[in-house]
């Protein structure tokens, strides 16, 4: 007990080393996130304008969130100091046995070995999860943009300025925002639905008993996920450009007589993707569902037909609730993998066609991408972490309410 | 005992917490002694014999060449031991990565001179103070205003080919056709053939508004001015939409120029990288021209362009400030500029080296000198781009939007902020 106590108070040493030496010169900027730019001094004797570095914004918040994570892991390791102690001070008063260091050790391993068992999980997320998500979730309240670039601007808090420009301040950015939210619904309700239901029809189809080679037919629509996902999607961008493949086919045949836009007219290029979609994911569903339909157990639809059920009354008494039940937590990540379906969107139109209306974003461009436009092209961390901040919650309480009010969770049990 | 133990811990705890507190004030005394001795360094360096590592980036192609003149530079510099550390990064990248981190970041850097304005609004650049009288004379003054900002020189101009031109077919189309747009459309649609113009890309249809004199550019205060939707502006609009619904043209992005152009395309707008590719395809019909002349508001217009230079920056969170000028002064002189376009072919941003008997006799660079006569810095930000695609990307779909309300949403989108 003595040495574990030993051990948290080294602990505890480094952590106030760790807070004085390096944590304090950043946490004390906190407030303001730096007050002064890098310096510019004339050396006369070298002619150059030499530079005395400055604070830098970035570097302060983000070491900032390091020093209170120690300081808290710092409070709680005092209180398990003192815990201990008066436990200690107890167990001497009745005169019981101390634990000594070995058993502490020991006990790791039985009593307490899931502590052990999740000691490395919990450290890691966090260290690589938890505390940058905390750092991202922070530039939001500041106004960390591409004319607040450190270290030549700083950049300091703004509150709820970054939230409200999305939802009242700035019409532009308002007009954007739903614009861009309305149609990642719709994305992910189409993209998920199409890809469910023409999956299921598509494997219905193969396993019908009067369809002959049913391997080969459901090996050729496997093949199409053979290919990498992102090379046949860059291959469709390109076929339908305006001089693309599909365009100069369709005008040597003479069906069209001026080039379609695919990805350049906004309800053209929407279909577009929502159909590109379908041959991207079609596949998946289909082998999804064809296991689930191998798996019906053969006496249902017997003792149906034998009741007089006919092909139809079979396939929604006992097919349709079949496979629902057992696809719906699979469709609900299905739907949120679509609401944040980078892939997809990106390397087909690249959020395109661009609008004069939206701020920086395209007709097709969903939260996703258009946070990720922010980032990369504009730097407008702080908007982009705002939207960020939307989408975690949209999703996260979309999926949440959703989960719970399906079959499969509500009658787990059902299935054994 | 047990309670002596206890006691003897809050004490070391105790002495623990004090001795933090002691260690930080031996910190900030050694913080202290460090700048003391970073200045005695600087004092030595022009004395005596000193390492000096130096990280240099460029794109991966100018790689091999970049060793070569670095390790040439080493050699007439005998007075340091140097060391270069050489990173891969493309220009089109240079500003994004230095701003990941810019201790990190290369001491000397190549930099298009669209990214100078965010660059030095980040403080990441010196401002170039030796020599500068030079400087600003051996390079064409293109490209002196293209690395200057509120005019002051941040860096040493490399290259100066960043810009574009028509490429056209000999067998097609005349010399007296390129003169002119309208020639142009009209020995095109003769003949069957398309006209290539990627107007949805901000860059080539600023074109049609600089050529009609409308303004593009950034105020002192960094702050964008645009005034696109001016009656100049609608003028310049409409000539675009006119060209837009023309039967010969045709928009997509350069693979849709290189791999069309001798077939169905007889003539498009693009840079000196599409040269040696469109060279391959027309071989003897090969033509390079300035761009050619609009019909605006019942006048012919010359059409302008950007010309963009490729820029040697000094990181200002270097070491080894002089050096590092040093070095980018030697990689962007007469005769490194020489060498680059004898191994890379890039058009060069020294007068001399620009009229040397080689650069002149290029029909690409010949082309580009001639439209660079009509062409502005690209001193704009990057709120530019997606609004400019958006405009162009509409007058390509043959809108029938009213065009000064789309130049209003234009010009509040790039000159918002």
């Amino acid at each position: 007990m003595i040495i574990l106590n030993c051990l948290y108070i080294i602990a505890e040493v480094l952590l106030a080393i760790f807070f004085f030496r390096f944590g304090l010169k950043y946490i004390s900027h906190f407030g303001t996130l730096g007050e002064n730019t890098q310096l510019k001094v004339w050396n006369e004797e070298l002619q150059i304008y030499e530079r005395k570095t400055g604070d830098n914004s970035m570097l302060i918040l983000l070491f900032s969130v390091f020093t209170i994570a120690a300081i808290i892991l710092f409070i709680w390791i005092l209180c398990l100091i003192v815990k201990n102690i008066r436990k200690m001070i107890q167990l001497n008063k009745k005169g019981e046995h101390i634990l000594s260091f070995k058993e502490v050790l020991m006990d790791l391993l039985d009593g307490k070995f899931h502590i052990t068992l999740l000691a490395a999980p919990m450290i890691t997320l966090v260290l690589f999860t938890l505390l940058p998500i905390i750092f991202m979730v922070l530039i939001a309240f500041t106004n960390f943009d591409s004319s607040h670039q450190p270290p030549g601007e700083l950049f300091t808090w703004t509150g709820l300025t970054n939230v409200t420009d999305v939802f009242l301040g700035n019409s532009t950015k308002t007009h954007t925002f739903f614009g861009i939210l309305g149609w990642t619904v719709l994305w992910a309700i189409l993209a998920t639905f199409t890809n469910y239901i023409l999956g299921m029809l598509l494997a219905i189809l193969i396993n019908h008993k009067l369809v002959k080679f049913k391997k080969m037919w459901r090996t050729l629509f496997i093949i199409s996920i053979a290919i990498p996902q992102f090379v046949s999607l860059l291959l469709i961008s390109r076929a339908l450009e305006p001089a693309g493949a599909v365009n100069a086919a369709l005008l040597k045949c003479g069906i069209i007589h001026s080039p379609l836009p695919f990805l350049t007219n906004t309800t053209l290029a929407r279909i577009c993707v929502v159909v590109i979609n379908m041959w991207i994911g079609i596949p998946y569903t289909m082998m999804t569902f064809s296991g689930v339909l191998m798996n019906i157990p053969a006496e249902l639809y017997e003792s149906a037909e034998i009741d007089g059920a006919g092909v139809l009354q079979s396939f929604i008494s006992i097919t349709l609730p079949y496979m629902i039940f057992i696809t719906a937590p699979a469709t609900i990540t299905t739907f949120v993998g679509n609401i944040n379906n980078f892939n997809v969107i990106y390397l087909l139109t690249a959020g395109g066609p661009f609008a004069l209306d939206y701020y920086q974003a395209g007709k097709t461009d969903l939260l996703v991408t258009w946070l990720y436009k922010l980032t990369v092209d504009q730097h407008d961390y702080a908007l982009a972490s705002t939207i960020g901040i939307f989408i975690f919650m949209i999703v996260s309480i979309a999926s949440l309410t959703v989960y719970n009010h399906i079959g499969s969770v509500k009658k787990e049990d059902m299935f054994q | 005992m047990k309670k002596t133990l206890i006691s003897g811990i809050l004490a070391a705890s105790m002495i623990a917490c004090l001795s933090g507190c002691g260690g930080n004030k031996s910190s900030a005394a050694n913080n202290v002694d460090d700048l003391n001795s970073g200045s005695k360094e600087n004092e030595s360096s022009s004395t005596s014999k000193k390492d000096v590592t130096l990280k240099v980036w460029g794109a991966q192609t100018d790689q091999e060449l970049l060793k070569e003149l670095c390790e040439k530079f080493a050699l007439e510099h005998p007075e340091n031991n140097w060391t270069f550390d050489y990173g891969v990064v493309g220009e089109a990248d240079a500003q994004a990565r230095y701003l990941e981190d810019p201790a990190a970041a290369a001491d000397v850097f190549s930099y298009p001179d669209d990214q100078i304005t965010t660059l030095v609004q980040a403080d990441a650049l010196y401002e170039v103070t030796r020599d500068v009288e030079k400087i600003k004379k051996e390079n064409t003054p293109g490209s002196v205003d293209a690395a200057s900002y509120n005019g002051i020189l941040y860096g040493y101009p490399m290259t100066a080919d960043n810009g574009y031109y028509l490429y056209y077919d000999k067998s097609v189309l005349s010399q007296d056709d390129v003169k002119t747009l309208d020639g142009i459309l009209e020995a095109a649609n003769k003949k069957g053939k398309k006209v290539h113009m990627d107007v949805s890309n901000g860059w080539y249809l600023a074109s049609f508004f600089i050529g009609n004199g409308c303004t593009l550019t950034l105020d002192e205060s960094g702050k964008q001015v645009c005034d696109f939707n001016s009656e100049k502006g609608l003028e310049a609009a409409k000539a675009v939409r006119e060209f837009c619904n023309n039967k010969a043209f045709v928009t997509g992005d350069d693979s849709v120029l290189q791999g069309g152009i001798g077939d169905n395309i007889c003539c498009g707008i693009s840079g000196p990288w599409a040269s040696e590719s469109i060279k391959e395809k027309l071989g003897d019909n090969f033509g390079a021209a300035k761009l050619p002349t609009f019909t605006c508001g019942g006048k012919q217009v010359q059409m302008g362009s950007f010309l963009g230079c490729k820029i040697l920056g000094v990181n200002t969170q270097t070491k080894y400030p002089v050096e590092a000028m040093e070095l980018a002064r030697y990689l962007t002189n007469e005769e490194s500029q020489a060498r680059r376009f004898e191994v890379l072919g890039y058009g060069p941003s020294n007068n001399n080296v620009a009229s040397s008997k080689e650069v002149a006799s290029d029909p690409s660079l010949k082309a580009l000198a001639e439209q660079s006569k009509f062409a502005i810095s690209q001193h704009i930000n990057g709120d530019f781009w997606t609004p400019a695609e958006a405009f162009g990307a509409e007058l390509e779909a043959h809108s029938k939007g009213d065009l000064k309300k789309m130049l209003d949403k234009l010009v509040e989108q790039v000159a918002g902020k």
